[in-house]
């Protein structure tokens, strides 16, 4: 018996250790990712243009091998791969005008397209997304008549109550404790 | 980085030994339990937003939830401040009060009889361990990307402060603690709104970057959405949002109705609640208005935000200055423990007054339950500790939690005003309407596919009272003798201390003072400051709207 249990129980954590290690290399990949693109910036601002260079190489290199094939594998798999999914031609167009001012060693412009590569794989809000729609003059009755209608049911279930609570104690004989007395 | 993690190590260090100060006036289960009914009002403010604001409800969860669909997450703060907290502070917690329970439980089951207090039981100790383990999880979360700390040192850590004083000193510790929580809460993280807000222009310039330049949808800035939103059109949110969830949460969670419970007075209670609703109304610039701003930020500083529920520490580690950041950390590690010791505390109250006492051993002597509400405690950190891991699966945790509580409120909310206000409802129709609303509220979410958490409550509400209603018509009326002294009319006013003081009698608290303060100044009334309240809700949706 003890046997079963303790078999379920290492299921249980193989199973758990598994999909939270599965969520967490998709994170762990585009953070790495956006910690060589960081380091992109930060060397260009010290001039040390050949390190920059190869940061940002590092960079794409886990672009392609790592965060690109979870993409492509697991984007019908779970709905949060489309985010980047539907992204994608924009991230890698992002990490090719990294390329240009790394070039012409333009330290401000390198700033400005790393940080738009970096926001490009980072999470962008849902709510950026949702469809935008004016109520039908249908929505506005339906609307209204719950509205209007929970106000009406409240009034008149206020004044059952007060005509409720008159009936009960004005009755002779039903004697009201008072506290103290 | 170091002089931030010094300043947040000596202030848990502090918050730990006020705690066990605070403890060491526990004596028996009514001190552990209600504090021996001895809470101020200002007390009671404070503690009641410190509970409900933390990791979860509040700066992580919803701040990220705020990352991610933006303003009409400040319905939360909106409508629960001023609805949830003055209606149910004015309504259903003056009337616990003046019943003399311990738990809301209780209530239901001198009002419909035990199995529907086992069930709610249940249901709640259920949403407790999700609270305790996403508030522990978004906390080590967090606590790692802004110190670099290991994830599960920093959980066990966390859990052993608010272990702590909550497994010695109950309420009254919990309470005392929550209330100097609240103010470090304010006072720390008040100054991210201002320096957000400077960075980007104001709400003007938020509007012009993602409306004007970003073109991103107007509905991320709208607090009333439009009928796509996954949120539900404005009207769920109102009817299921505001006349629901916010208003069972505030009259039905035990953790923010324990600490009404325990106040010195009606009044007391009554405006402690009314006075809460102000932080509540706040929290929204605390960490919602920061959060729709933080794209901007994030895009134009290069800041990679993996996760919704990362956004919120990505903001902070980005804008706040060395010493700065300490503060604010001690500030938001109190919003966390606070709410995580609320949650114990109640968690074992209901497990020994409403299971233990009621179901499993009757009749010990009280150091017995005062000793098993102890062990509780910490079997509740064990299992919530044990769902840590399950809990990092979800995306984002707040819905996984607001799903779980329109699923209890919305059934619950119907019993409870029906059981109050309608002396016809027996025991038969609460039970067919709670079980019907519960499994309705399932059934609409998991086999019809109901996202939309508004939705299910309202109709989980409406199900849940009209079941009530037909199966008490269909039914014998509840004898007089059993309503009397459980709805309102038969507490109303008149007989109020004779009804309070037995029942408080019977359950071994003693009643320390008169329910109803007769007169109180003009600045301490309730009416002024609920109008005060009220109106300023009205001009925030109006100008937000």
């Amino acid at each position: 018996m003890k046997r079963k249990y303790r078999l379920i129980t290492a299921a249980l954590i193989l199973f758990i250790a598994g999909t939270v290690f599965a969520q967490e290399k998709f994170i762990d990949v585009r953070e790495d990712m956006a910690k060589n693109l960081t380091q992109v910036k930060k060397l260009a601002g010290e001039s040390k243009w050949e390190e920059a260079k190869a940061a940002l190489l590092t960079a794409k290199d886990i672009w392609n091998n790592e965060v690109k094939t979870l993409i492509l594998e697991d984007q019908n798999k779970e709905k949060r791969f489309s985010e980047y999914f539907n992204r994608m031609n924009e991230i890698e167009t992002n990490l090719e005008n990294v390329s240009v001012p790394l070039k012409g060693e333009d330290v401000v412009e390198i700033e400005k397209s790393v940080n738009a590569a970096i926001w490009s794989i980072s999470h962008h809000p849902a709510g950026f997304n949702v469809p935008s729609r004016e109520y039908t003059v249908g929505d506005w009755i339906f609307g209204l008549s719950i509205g209007f209608g929970t106000i009406i049911l409240a009034i008149f279930f206020g004044l059952y109550l007060r005509r409720s609570f008159y009936k009960r104690y004005a009755k002779a004989g039903v004697k009201i404790e008072r506290r103290g007395k | 980085m170091i002089y931030d993690l010094i300043i947040l190590a000596v202030y848990m260090a502090l918050i730990m030994l006020a705690g066990l100060m605070f403890s060491k006036n526990v004596k028996n289960t009514s001190d552990y339990f209600l504090a021996a009914r001895s809470i101020p009002w200002f007390w009671i403010m404070g503690s009641v937003w410190a509970t409900n604001i933390g990791f979860l409800h509040g700066y992580l969860a919803h701040g990220g939830a705020s990352y991610e669909w933006g303003l009409v997450q400040a319905n939360f703060e909106w409508f629960q401040g001023p609805v949830g907290y003055i209606l149910s502070g004015v309504i259903f917690i003056s009337f616990y009060w003046r019943v003399g329970i311990f738990t809301v439980s209780e209530f239901l089951e001198r009002r419909y009889g035990p199995h529907i207090r086992l069930i709610y039981t249940l249901a709640w100790l259920f949403i407790f361990l999700v609270t305790v383990a996403a508030e522990l999880y978004l906390g080590g979360l967090f606590l790692k990307h802004i110190l670099n700390i290991p994830f599960w040192p920093t959980v066990l850590v966390l859990t052993a402060v608010v272990g702590t004083y909550t497994f010695l000193g109950g309420l009254g510790a919990a309470v005392m603690v929550e209330f100097l929580q609240f103010i470090i809460m304010m006072l720390g993280t008040m100054p991210l709104l201002f320096i957000v807000l400077n960075k980007v222009g104001g709400f003007a310039g938020i509007k012009e970057v993602l409306l004007n330049q970003w073109h991103v949808s107007p509905e991320y800035l709208t607090v009333m959405p439009g009928l796509l939103h996954p949120y539900g059109p404005g009207a769920w949110i109102i009817l299921g949002l505001c006349l629901v969830t916010t208003i069972g949460w505030c009259s039905g969670h035990q953790s923010m109705v324990q600490r009404n419970l325990g106040a010195r007075t009606n009044y007391d209670a009554k405006f402690g609640y009314v006075m809460g609703s102000i932080p509540k109304t706040m929290g929204a610039f605390l960490y919602m208005v920061p959060m729709i701003a933080a794209p901007i930020i994030f895009a134009q500083n290069g800041i990679f935000v993996e996760k919704a529920d990362a956004a919120y520490g990505k903001l902070i580690l980005s804008l706040l200055p060395v010493g700065m950041l300490g503060v604010f950390l001690a500030g938001l590690v109190s919003a966390g423990l606070s709410s995580i010791g609320s949650v114990l505390n109640s968690g074992s109250t209901m497990i020994v007054k409403d299971i233990y006492e009621r179901f499993l051993v009757k009749g010990k002597p009280d150091s017995h339950y005062f000793f098993v509400g102890r062990i509780a405690t910490i079997g509740l950190i064990i299992a919530s500790l044990l769902l840590v891991p399950i809990v990092t699966k979800v995306a984002l945790i707040m819905w996984l939690e607001q799903t779980l509580l329109a699923m209890t409120l919305g059934p619950f909310m119907g019993i409870l005003i029906l059981g109050i206000f309608w002396r016809r409802i027996n025991n038969a129709g609460g039970l067919a309407g709670f079980l019907g609303g519960g499994i309705f509220a399932v059934v609409l979410n998991q086999v019809i596919g109901v996202k939309v958490v508004f939705m299910i409550s309202w109709w989980s509400f409406v199900v849940s009272t009209v079941l009530a209603i037909a199966v008490s018509l269909l039914t014998k009326k509840p004898p007089a003798e059993k309503v009397d002294g459980l709805t309102w009319e038969s507490d109303f006013k008149s007989n109020v201390g004779v009804v309070t003081g037995q029942r408080a009698e019977n359950n071994g608290i003693k009643v320390t003072s008169v329910p109803l303060r007769k007169k109180v100044p003009v600045y301490l009334s309730i009416r002024l400051w609920a109008t005060i309240i009220l109106v300023t809700q009205i001009v925030l949706l109006m100008f937000f709207g």
